[in-house]
């Protein structure tokens, strides 16, 4: 009795063996895949982030046409429909924010430039403090992945564009509220 | 030789022990949790959305655990949770485990408060606690003038 019900087994493992070539004779399974991979398409880049169509971005402040006063003020960055994340994290409808200033927007498939045009948010910031000089400025957001690529469809707010003004007496500033 | 064996157990869970009871994450000194939208005592008419603020810390969905980063919780008409549990999960507690900044709230005509109080990975608030103001707001019901 017993040695049917091995022998069974057996077969069933035999079976599922057969069903699933992958997982039997792995050092012949390597040795097919590297001569599979001697002709492959030319190295493509890593397949984008897919983000749902409804999701965006937005700068929540300041607004489009606004005039700033004080060359010191704080940028909310505004999700809908989207997520979140540090950098270096992979999570479905997830990203973290990057602000674009004074610059057009990157080329979607390559990570996002790192420089003074194109500020990155890693850790998951929803807000910043900008200083710029007085002057006519363009904001933009637009999230990356995990590896700062843009997702697909991009998620990018609409491009801002603000005057920044000095403060009269900076001793007497506002404090923003 | 065995009691030697037994000491160096005994260090060992003792070197463990206070470990499990400082799990709470720490955040920087100036990060600030607070609604940016609405304001305090505000009016608004039928369903409204809730803009959530984080200063000099970072969003990070549930279940990923990173240094200077939560996730936000919206507690409606509750008081605070205990400080040093998991945040609950109910009507009154709204988990945004996906990293969201904002949601839509749709309550009943009347005086309701909402609050924000950041968790961690694992919906436990950072140690010293990250909250906001408790804020007061006003719902009309949606269809009248």
């Amino acid at each position: 009795m017993i040695a049917t019900r091995r022998l069974l087994l057996l077969g069933s493992a035999a079976a599922a063996a057969a069903a699933w070539p992958g997982r039997h004779g792995t050092a012949q399974g390597t040795q097919q895949g590297t001569q599979d991979h001697a002709h492959p398409a030319p190295a493509a880049p890593a397949p984008r982030q897919p983000a749902p169509r409804d999701a965006y971005v937005y700068i929540g402040w300041p607004q489009d046409k606004q005039t700033v006063v004080g060359t010191r003020f704080k940028v909310w960055f505004g999700t809908r429909n989207f997520g979140v994340a540090p950098a270096g994290v992979t999570k479905v409808n997830t990203g973290h924010h990057h602000l674009i200033i004074d610059a057009p927007l990157p080329p979607p498939a390559e990570p996002i430039p790192n420089d003074r045009n194109h500020l990155h948010f890693g850790l998951g910031q929803t807000e910043t403090m900008l200083e710029l000089p007085p002057g006519t400025h363009t904001l933009q957001l637009v999230m990356g992945d995990a590896e700062h690529v843009q997702h697909d469809p991009p998620v990018v707010s609409k491009r801002i564009t603000i005057e920044v003004r000095a403060a009269r007496a900076p001793a007497v500033a506002a404090a923003a509220p | 030789m065995k009691p030697m064996r037994h000491l160096a157990l005994a260090i060992s869970l003792l070197s463990v022990a206070p470990m499990s009871s400082a799990q709470q994450h720490t955040m920087p000194e100036n990060a600030r949790v607070y609604i940016l939208w609405p304001s305090d005592g505000q009016v608004v008419r039928g369903g409204f959305w809730v803009r959530m603020g984080l200063a000099d810390a970072g969003v990070a969905p549930a279940g990923v655990e990173k240094a200077n980063t939560g996730h936000h919780h919206l507690l409606v008409d509750v008081d605070l949770p205990p400080l040093d549990q998991e945040i609950p999960n109910d009507r009154n507690h709204l988990h945004f485990g996906l990293g969201q900044t904002e949601a839509r709230l749709d309550l009943p005509p009347g005086k309701h408060t909402i609050q924000l109080l950041l968790g961690d990975e694992n919906h436990v608030p950072h140690r010293p606690p990250l909250y906001s103001k408790r804020i007061t707001v006003t719902v009309l019901p949606a269809g009248t003038p």
